[in-house]
């Protein structure tokens, strides 16, 4: 076993450009070009350079690259995918937190 | 190590066409989404699938495969002879090096040194990505946790297998669902001298039998009697981070909301605790509650159907 590792919580402006990139294992031109097409939730500044993103914008990438990849969907389809699995998931949140299975 | 029929695992023909094997992952791909499907072990086929496919789709891959495996059926003993991908070459397409990572450990034995070192040249460590489960408890106080992972390493002949890699994490207080957390120098190890990558962990919660989480706000039911919630009263509730005095308005209804403001998960802004009421009634069990029950019923004009007509 290791020494203890410190983990740091990703929130808002948590990853930057290159960051994003990597963790989403695609080049940085890629995720450019699904930024400049909207598929983020919020509109970010024109210049690339003042960029930041957060770890939900993150797994959010993840899932479209995924879709992109598996369905060779393009990438507002993708993001559509995107938005309707993550309203999924708010919504079988709520239906837990009334106390309701979501099966 | 058990030998994987790729061509069982998506369904199709040895001599499948590149388009039929496409359109029968596809439809895999869509059965097993790990984030809609139903099915009970979705993420498991899911990669699996993802591994039939990384193979099947590439014509190098699947030339190798197709030439080692004619003999072997699913779940035989397997050991690849020595040397046997010489006259190959493989590349990584597709699925990066981190994502095949996940793969089996036949994969691992098979193609795990796609793209391995050579060249000279320098590179940092792909970031690896996994979730993690939670309880609630570390969000509301921050604390220690012991997570394993399956990583792949590379021995001397530059193979590589899939190891457990174990790690002691302190994770910071406010984590909720959904988030990501960050542990650098985690992930691959870089190439030719280049840093590692990082490792990325999205939080879940274990389900927890009385509380429920949504973002920072955490909802739990209180029980009350009849008489507290028509008369009001100051009860005691327990809640994550301990216990607390609450005031239950007169007249309260089953189904209200308590609002307890920033005792959700903490962050900033923190979350809120809301503890619904949940009004019991106590059982007509006994002489003296049936003979309680019997004046009510006397004496209080009250018809919850009143609103319902007929």
């Amino acid at each position: 076993m290791s020494d203890e590792l410190e983990a740091l919580l990703l929130e808002r402006a948590a990853l930057t450009l290159e960051e994003l990139a990597a963790g989403c294992c695609v080049e940085v031109s890629w995720v450019v070009a699904r930024v400049q097409a909207d598929v983020l939730h919020d509109n970010p500044p024109t210049d690339p350079a003042l960029w930041s993103f957060s770890g939900r914008d993150l797994l959010r990438l993840r899932r479209i690259r995924a879709l992109e990849r598996d369905f060779d969907a393009n990438p507002e389809l993708a993001a559509l995918v995107a938005d309707l699995v993550e309203e999924l998931d708010r919504l079988r949140t709520r239906l837990s937190r009334a106390g309701l299975a979501t099966d | 190590m058990e030998f994987k029929d790729y061509y069982q695992i998506l369904g199709v023909a040895r001599d499948a066409s590149a388009e039929a094997i496409k359109k029968a992952f596809r439809k895999l791909a869509r059965k097993y989404h790990p984030d809609v499907s139903k099915e009970p072990d979705a993420e498991a086929r899911m990669k699996e699938v993802n591994e039939a496919y990384a193979v099947l789709a590439d014509t190098e891959k699947r030339a190798a495969y197709d030439q080692l495996g004619h003999d072997y059926h699913a779940g035989q003993d397997f050991r690849p002879p020595p040397d046997w991908d010489a006259g190959f070459e493989f590349t990584g397409r597709g699925f990066s090096g981190a994502e095949s990572a996940e793969f089996s450990d036949f994969f691992s034995q098979l193609f795990g040194h796609m793209g391995g070192q050579g060249g000279g040249f320098r590179a940092r460590g792909e970031d690896h990505h996994a979730k993690i489960l939670l309880d609630l408890e570390v969000a509301y106080r921050g604390g220690k946790r012991a997570i394993t992972l399956r990583v792949p390493r590379q021995d001397a002949r530059g193979r590589v297998a899939l190891a457990d890699h174990s790690l002691n994490v302190r994770i910071p207080k406010g984590v909720h669902a959904g988030q990501v957390i960050r542990l650098a120098g985690q992930g691959a190890p870089g190439v030719g001298g280049g840093p590692a990558g990082d490792l990325y962990l999205e939080v879940h919660f274990e389900p927890h039998p009385r509380y429920r989480v949504e973002d920072r706000d955490v909802y739990a039911t209180l029980p009350v009697t009849p008489w507290e919630a028509a008369l009001g009263a100051t009860v005691k509730a327990s809640v994550p981070d301990g216990a607390v005095e609450v005031r239950i308005p007169a007249a309260s209804r089953s189904g209200g909301k308590l609002r307890l403001k920033r005792r959700g998960i903490p962050g900033e802004p923190p979350g809120d605790l809301y503890l619904v009421l949940e009004i019991h009634l106590p059982p007509a069990d006994a002489p003296r509650a049936r003979e309680l029950y019997e004046t009510m019923a006397r004496e209080l004009a009250f018809d919850p159907r009143r609103n319902q007509g007929g």
